[in-house]
């Protein structure tokens, strides 16, 4: 099967509360499909998204993402692919406040090194264009609205053209009109350039305008 | 080097207080490590000038603290029988400094005048840039007196120049010429604190012969005694010159020997370099967990925009990177400041006129300083080290987590 992960968690155990989760999780994407994430708060969606993302190695369980095993990978091979391959969509917040809106869109560039680099800026002003936030470059993000931030943090995660975009929570606290502009935006990248999309929401309406739903439920 | 400078005014200088704090107490590492390494070397160096001096049969006299000395009663005719003594039955090594005298030199720095006789200058060993060793085969008052001026009065008396001066010591009009020129920085270490040094950049050094030592007037006889060098001889004969000196002058001499002196020097100097270096090293421990914690703090006070820079690329190599790099930063900044205080310090003496220890180097700084430069920056790199690896080690431990930006 044409698969782009294959996740299969014993557990994630966290030693210090004395609680596990994700107690015989399995998940398999495909790639450039549209999966979303439900379920109540602490069944561990968040835990999920953290090992989906390279962001925690440390649970019972196997991970293979594009036919590497993760658990073999490097940390620097971790961050290397978190910059390359796969693109956060946070909520409006995760922005650097003493960096201005430009700064915080073209950080993974400078992870990357290319910031200089003229295809890199060429594609940093498409996706300004595309998605309108060309006034607000030079502003600090508590200068703008929530609905610009949003695309700032959008902007960002798209920005070194990722092959997963994983988004949690990307609407909460966003105005009917914002919260449009943010799924299209995601869902035209999916469409575009068959980006698999990860969402972890709360939000029944957003889950179901993706592909398949999993509702993670707690361990009682 | 944008990620350096985006953590630096970004996260590091966000908590300016705490960095300011850090760079006091490394700079007081530092100081502390520089003031260490340097007495040390100069201590070392001290000890090999003198080392020839340390063989048996050598007695160095040293006038008795506790003993009353009444130089207005000493009387010249007492003195010259004290040489004649001398001369008659012992080999010495004499050599008087700090006869300071104005003569004109490029610098406007006073002059000293040193008298050494052969045997001393055997000792000393000096070396020169320029012209030819002293030779003390000369008749006083009939010939030219041939001289070595310091480094810092070459260009005003060249070898071969003349030099018409009134001695300060026999008080004699006397004609000097100029023989060879020291090295820059020649220099002796004291007998009783190696770690003391005199500097001879303006300094003239006269050869003294008996000739001279008979027309000498009395301050030249009893300078001379104070550090005299009995060569080739017993602790009984030493005990001798002690008894001769008591009734001619009545003045109390002590006669040790190098080893004894070098042990009068360990009794309190090495005592004192102990505690020097068991504060230094509490402060480094102090420090290093200081800026452990430091760090720490900045990363959990600003761990929201740590976090976006994990999910968009940072890595902990690169993290570490960013650690070396600013301490690295910061460590220069303050030994660009030990380098600025010591040049300071160093021309504070050519400010002052003080020629006993003004000095010539690079940036002002002498060798010396260069060597304990040296150290401390070993010592930097050690600290640096330690309190990158402990971050690094504590940070991995920090959990990273996308709901801290939610």
């Amino acid at each position: 099967m044409n698969r782009i992960m294959k996740l299969e968690i014993q557990e994630k155990t966290f030693k210090k509360k004395g609680f596990s989760i994700l107690n015989d999780f399995d998940l398999e994407v495909e790639p450039g499909e549209r999966l979303s994430i439900i379920g109540e708060s602490g069944v561990g969606k968040t835990s999920l998204l953290n090992i989906i993302g390279l962001l925690d190695t440390q649970y019972q369980g196997s991970y293979t993402l594009f036919d590497s095993s993760v658990k073999d990978l490097s940390r620097n091979k971790l961050a290397e692919w978190r910059n390359q391959k796969i693109g956060f969509v946070l909520q409006e917040s995760a922005l650097i406040h003493s960096l201005t809106i430009e700064d915080n869109i073209k950080l993974p560039l400078m992870y990357a090194n290319i910031e200089k680099d003229l295809t890199a800026q060429d594609h940093f002003k498409q996706i300004i264009n595309k998605i309108g936030i060309e006034s607000i470059l030079k502003k600090k993000p508590l200068e703008c609205s929530g609905g610009q931030r949003s695309r700032a943090v959008f902007a960002r995660a798209v920005m070194m053209n990722p092959q997963i975009i994983l988004s949690d929570e990307p609407t909460a606290s966003l105005d009917l009109e914002n919260k449009e502009k943010i799924i299209n935006l995601l869902f035209d990248m999916n469409k575009e350039f068959n980006t698999t999309v990860i969402t972890v929401t709360h939000d029944l309406d957003l889950a179901n305008r993706h592909e398949r739903i999993i509702t993670l439920e707690g361990n009682e | 080097m944008r990620i350096l400078r985006f953590f630096i005014t970004r996260i590091f200088l966000k908590r300016w207080i705490l960095v300011l704090g850090m760079i006091i107490l490394l700079f007081l590492a530092n100081y502390l490590s520089f003031t260490t390494a340097r007495s040390v070397i100069s201590t070392f160096q001290g000890y090999q000038e003198i080392e020839t001096l340390n063989q048996e049969g050598t007695f160095i006299s040293n006038l008795d603290p506790n003993s009353e000395a009444d130089f207005g009663n000493i009387k010249i005719d007492d003195t010259q029988k004290v040489y004649e003594y001398l001369n008659n039955n012992y080999t010495y090594a004499l050599q008087a400094n700090g006869f300071v005298t104005s003569l004109d030199n490029k610098h406007k720095m006073d002059v000293i005048f040193n008298y050494i006789n052969e045997e001393s200058y055997k000792i000393n060993q000096f070396r020169l840039s320029q012209g030819k060793h002293l030779n003390f085969n000369y008749k006083f008052n009939k010939e030219k007196m041939p001289v070595l001026v310091g480094a810092g009065l070459a260009k005003t008396y060249p070898v071969g120049s003349n030099i018409e001066i009134t001695d300060p010591v026999t008080q004699q009009l006397v004609n000097l010429k100029v023989q060879g020129v020291l090295k820059k920085n020649s220099h002796r270490s004291n007998f009783y604190a190696p770690n003391s040094k005199t500097y001879f950049n303006f300094s003239i050094f006269l050869p003294v012969n008996e000739g001279f030592i008979q027309s000498a007037g009395r301050d030249l006889h009893v300078g001379g005694l104070m550090d005299i060098a009995l060569l080739d001889s017993t602790k009984e004969k030493a005990m001798n010159v002690k008894e001769h000196l008591q009734e001619n002058l009545g003045l109390d001499f002590n006669f040790f020997n190098q080893q004894e002196n070098f042990n009068y020097f360990e009794d309190y100097y090495v005592d004192s370099l102990k505690i020097i270096c068991t504060i230094t090293l509490i402060l480094l421990i102090i420090i290093v967990c200081l800026a452990v914690w430091n760090n720490l703090v900045c990363i959990r006070l600003m761990i929201k925009d740590f976090t976006i820079n994990l999910l968009v690329g940072l890595s902990y190599s690169k993290l570490r990177a960013i650690f070396y790099s600013y301490f690295g930063i910061l460590f220069s900044i303050i030994i660009a400041i030990l380098i600025v205080i010591t040049a300071i310090n160093r021309y504070g003496f050519w400010l002052s006129k003080d020629s006993t220890f003004a000095t010539y180097g690079i940036f002002g700084l002498i060798s010396m300083d260069w060597m304990a430069l040296l150290i401390v920056l070993f010592i930097d790199f050690i600290i640096g080290f330690t309190i990158v690896e402990l971050t690094i080690r504590k940070i991995k431990s920090i959990p990273i987590s996308v709901g801290v930006l939610q």
